[in-house]
């Protein structure tokens, strides 16, 4: 455009110039031509410059100052082009090959060779520069010079220069930015990166001595502290530190490198540049602190790090930068926001501060959402380890505070859930103790609950699905036995418990209110929101309502209270009806908890339940003390002794429990006499109230008394009635034994496993193919026989799988054994001819190798497995040495 | 027979030895009637005023042996201006001794 002006100027004024002022104007500018070309051709030969300056003066006077302003840039263009641009790019042909990478992508070239070739290219290039600064100051010093001869107004002599200069360093930065080859932006993201990783190692070294210099016997929660305080000093003056002046040089050769680049105005290639090689390092900084350990806090460390290099490095690089501020407001117009801004007062000081200031929230955002975005990923993990993980939890929660992504999480939860947990192969204790564990971890993030309920929702789909919830349920609430319910509380407490407990505390403590309200608003309305599905408990003030309410997200999977109470009734009833020392304390306890959170009244039926234990407590213990004694030693039995000492009963009120059902029984005649003699006792003492046993419940103690041992059972009345019909006679038919008892023979089928699972019965086929004859089993040796019938084994193998894995590793040494018992035995066989089976026990215990032999449940098991293997040989055999015995 | 002549006792003797037989029972009242017929609540259940069955809400019987819960029988003799019948038999109520 000036160009064109210019000419249209002198065209105007072509008539009035004379012959000899054209000779003159076409000299001076051939000779203008000529010297300046000379001029930027010479490698700083000035010498022609006396020259150029008549020559400028020449043309000057005949107002063509404008064509010796615009030739002398063009000559500057045409030589940059020619001796700059290209020179310059002809250092980097050799990586040509990496202009492909990604910024992932390390590079194999040396280090030290890519620096040298970086740093010559930028050395070559900008001594171009300079000289061709040097050349067009002197067309300026022309140019001025003449004005100044003329005396024409005193023209702005700053202008002048700045207009050309700034003239000039655009020509540069579009003669290079026009020939840009691709792979440069990568060398120079490469180089940065090395250099920073090169830095970071001598920083990281430092700022870990500098955390834990002197302070050994200090924990971790005061390094954390210092790294706080490092966090939280002024930017500025933590800068001041000794420690920086070791890495100066690294600094400084860095940014010269950046100077240079800026110098050809690559400022914000420059600044890209480092930028990502920072951030890729706070990247894999965070990475690394963060890594798979959830029980730690690692965002204070971070931020440490972020402080101790990154930003050190910053600010060293800017205050280097900030030195040079005078030359870079002429030279550059392409400045990034965060480039130092030139300050007349003090530079260097306050201005690398803002933007040290503002560098720092870019590195600790980064920083947040990559920890943030970690720790999502990892969020079914951190659950599961919850509570334990609380401190990644708790970094979790100030990420997202600072990033407000909370939507991520949820997303991200949800897939992992469906994914993870809700599978056939989960048990339900499994999902529900997960879906615990995400109420309480969440509730940290997120105390409002609002989003819980999103992670929730499929949670509770699911459990509805399934059959077993109820009961998963309950127990985990009320059962502190089971185990692994209450992860943060005693092992023995039941979740009421926990949550009561929890409670308390909070209540005590009277806070809950560090929520925000206004995110929670915000938060209800950008999701599917929906007021709690359970009824508000009346018993909570509305200061708590806003809590999460864990019970409330429990009871919202089965849908209300009433099934919850009412399975609870059912558990509660078999538990009461298989106690016999009426201690309910911890009944008691869980129901005062079910009170406060579904009512009194729906409890009330519970209550009664216990209270009948309570009175049964009281009865029983006046009866026993007021029967009448003629009586007790009437029907004390023969041998055995049996008392009414050993009598108890649980009273119930049947109207308030679940449906029992009761089996008929022949109990013992003994003991159906005692238990008559008791009906009839609480009868005198609560007439007109009677008793009616329900024979086939209750709970019995009993000691097996065998020739060589003793063994102890508790076992419901059915299998004491079975075991005590053995005391008259060894061997009995099912028919007969299913008579004897009054059960039908399939239930005595089904009950006698019991005993026959002990080892204590053996079961046998009578001469009637449809009866069994059952025989007790005096000892060791014998009681293996049953392992060989196939008939309760199985059944018992089944259910026993644990048992049986347990002293698997025994199994093969005994099995050694064994073929030492055969041979024995045989031989014992061969010399007495025949021999009862308790008297080859017998001597093989005297003689033998039974002291070896581990405690008799295992070894019943061992040999159970043992005999399916050996049947044939040893069984057969020794059976029938027995039959001819018989 | 013969391994009685080595000194050898009856294999299969078991002897069980009872240490404790807890039995299970539910009360009832001995009366012809579930239900009372005042309050139509279950005997084994006791009456609209109370929450525990049994000793704390007794039942009581006329001399015309008709039952009810003590104190439903006991509000209606109350709520009577004059002399107050069984609900059941309009016989005059009294006490059985
Ligand atoms: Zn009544
Ligand atoms: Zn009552
Ligand atoms: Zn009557």
């Amino acid at each position: 455009m000036e160009e064109s002006n210019s000419c249209f100027f002198n065209l105007e004024v072509l008539n009035s110039l004379t012959e000899d002022s054209l000779h003159e104007i076409i000299d001076s500018y051939n000779g203008f031509c000529k010297a300046s070309q000379s001029l930027l051709a010479g490698s700083g030969d000035l010498s022609v410059g006396p020259d150029v300056v008549s020559h400028v003066h020449a043309l000057c006077k005949h107002r063509l100052r404008s064509l010796v302003q615009d030739h002398f840039l063009r000559l500057l263009e045409e030589t940059f082009e020619r001796n700059g641009a290209s020179r310059f790019w002809r250092h980097f042909d050799p990586y040509a090959r990496v202009a492909g990478l990604s910024k992932n992508d390390d590079l194999d070239i040396d280090e030290d060779e890519i620096q040298s070739v970086l740093y010559n290219a930028l050395e070559e290039v900008t001594l171009e520069k300079q000289y061709q600064e040097k050349c067009l100051l002197m067309v300026v010093h022309a140019l001025q010079s003449y004005k100044d001869q003329m005396s024409e107004d005193k023209d702005d002599f700053e202008g002048e220069r700045n207009y050309l200069t700034s003239k000039y360093q655009w020509i540069v930065s579009s003669v290079l930015m026009a020939t840009l080859p691709r792979h440069f932006p990568v060398i120079l993201h490469w180089y940065f990166k090395r250099k920073l990783e090169e830095l970071s190692t001598i920083m990281d070294g430092e700022f870990c001595d500098d955390a834990s210099k002197g302070k050994d016997a200090m924990d971790l929660d005061e390094k954390v502290k210092i790294c706080n305080k490092v966090g939280e000093m002024d930017v500025d003056e933590c800068y001041n530190d000794h420690r920086f002046s070791e890495n100066s040089r690294l600094v400084k050769n860095i940014g010269k490198i950046v100077l240079d680049l800026r110098n050809l105005g690559f400022t914000s290639m420059a600044e890209d540049a480092y930028a990502s090689a920072i951030f890729l390092l706070l990247k894999a900084k965070v990475y690394d602190v963060a890594g798979d350990d959830f029980r730690s806090s690692v965002l204070q460390s971070i931020k440490g790090w972020i402080q101790a290099v990154p930003l050190q490095f910053l600010h060293a690089l800017l205050v280097y930068l900030g030195d040079f501020v005078s030359y870079e407001s002429t030279s550059s117009g392409l400045k990034s926001p965060l480039a130092p801004q030139p300050s007349s007062c003090c530079p260097g000081i306050d201005t690398p501060s803002e933007g040290l200031v503002r560098w720092k929230l870019r590195l600790e955002y980064f920083a947040y959402e990559t920890l943030q975005d970690l720790r999502i990923a990892k969020l079914f993990e951190i659950i599961v380890d919850y509570p334990e993980s609380s401190p990644a939890i708790e970094d979790l929660k100030l990420c997202l505070e600072y990033t407000g992504q909370h939507s991520k999480l949820v997303e991200s939860f949800i897939s992992a859930l469906r994914y993870r947990l809700l599978t056939a192969g989960a048990s339900t204790n499994d999902i529900l103790h997960q879906y615990v564990s995400t109420i309480k971890a969440l509730r940290t993030i997120d105390p409002a609950g609002v989003f819980l309920e999103a992670v929730g929702e499929p949670i509770r789909d699911y459990l509805r699905g399934r059959r077993d919830t109820i009961k998963c349920i309950v127990t985990m609430l009320t059962d502190g036995s089971s185990g692994n319910s209450s992860s943060s509380g005693n092992p023995g407490d039941s979740l009421l418990e926990e949550l009561n407990r929890d409670e308390e505390i909070q209540e005590n403590a009277g806070v809950d209110d560090d929520f925000n309200t206004d995110d929670r608003q915000a938060w209800i309305n950008a999701s599917r929101w929906q007021p709690d599905p359970v009824e508000a408990d009346p018993l909570k003030g509305s200061r708590n309502q806003r809590k999460v309410d864990i019970l409330g997200m429990i009871v919202g999977i089965i849908g209300s209270k009433d099934q919850l109470v009412h399975e609870y009734r059912t558990m509660l009833a078999e538990k009461l009806l298989n106690k016999s020392d009426y201690d309910i304390d911890s009944e008691i306890r869980t129901l005062e908890l079910l009170k406060i959170h579904f009512g009194e009244s729906s409890l009330q039926k519970c209550e009664i339940m216990l209270n009948d234990l309570i009175g049964s407590k009281r009865t029983n213990s006046n009866i026993k003390a007021t029967i009448n004694q003629p009586s007790q030693t009437s029907i004390e039995v023969g041998d055995d002794g049996t008392s009414m000492d050993v009598i108890s009963a649980t009273i119930i009120s049947s109207n308030f429990w679940p449906l029992i059902q009761d089996e008929p029984l022949k109990l013992p005649e003994p003991i159906d006499q005692l238990l008559s003699d008791y009906a009839k006792r609480f009868n005198e003492i609560k007439t007109p109230r009677k008793l009616q046993w329900k024979k086939s419940l209750g709970t019995i103690k009993l000691e097996l008394q065998f020739q060589d041992r003793e063994m102890q059972f508790t076992v419901a009345p059915v299998h004491a009635s079975i075991i005590m019909k053995f005391q008259d006679q060894p061997s009995w038919t099912s028919k007969n034994l299913a008579a004897a008892i009054g059960i039908p023979a399939d239930a005595l089928s089904r009950r006698i496993n019991f005993w026959i699972s002990k080892g204590i019965i053996a079961e046998s086929h009578g001469e009637d193919s449809s009866d069994h004859v059952y025989t007790i089993v005096e000892n060791m040796v014998e009681t293996s026989k049953n392992g060989g019938n196939t008939g309760g084994t199985q059944e018992l193998l089944g259910g026993d799988e644990e048992e049986e894995r347990s002293v698997a590793s025994v199994e093969n040494q005994l099995r050694k054994e064994m073929t030492v018992y055969e041979k024995f035995i045989l031989g014992m066989l061969t010399n007495f001819g025949s021999m009862a089976l308790d008297r080859i026990h017998n001597t093989l215990k005297a003689r033998m190798v039974f002291k070896l032999v581990p405690p008799e449940k295992e070894v019943l098991h061992l040999y159970k497995s043992f005999y399916l293997v050996y049947e044939i040989s040893l069984e057969i055999r020794l059976k029938s040495y027995v039959k001819n015995l018989w | 027979m013969f391994f009685l002549d080595i000194g050898v006792s009856l294999p299969g003797y078991v002897l069980c030895l009872l240490k404790e037989w807890h039995a299970v029972a539910s009360w009832t009242w001995d009366a012809q009637d579930e239900t009372c017929g005042i309050c139509r609540m279950a005997f084994d259940g006791c009456c609209p005023d109370c929450k525990l069955p049994g000793d704390d809400c007794p039942l009581i019987w006329g001399v015309c042996n008709h039952a009810f819960h003590l104190h439903c029988i006991l509000k209606w003799v109350n709520s009577q201006t004059s002399q107050a019948h069984c609900p059941m038999c309009r016989r005059e109520w009294q006490f059985k001794g």
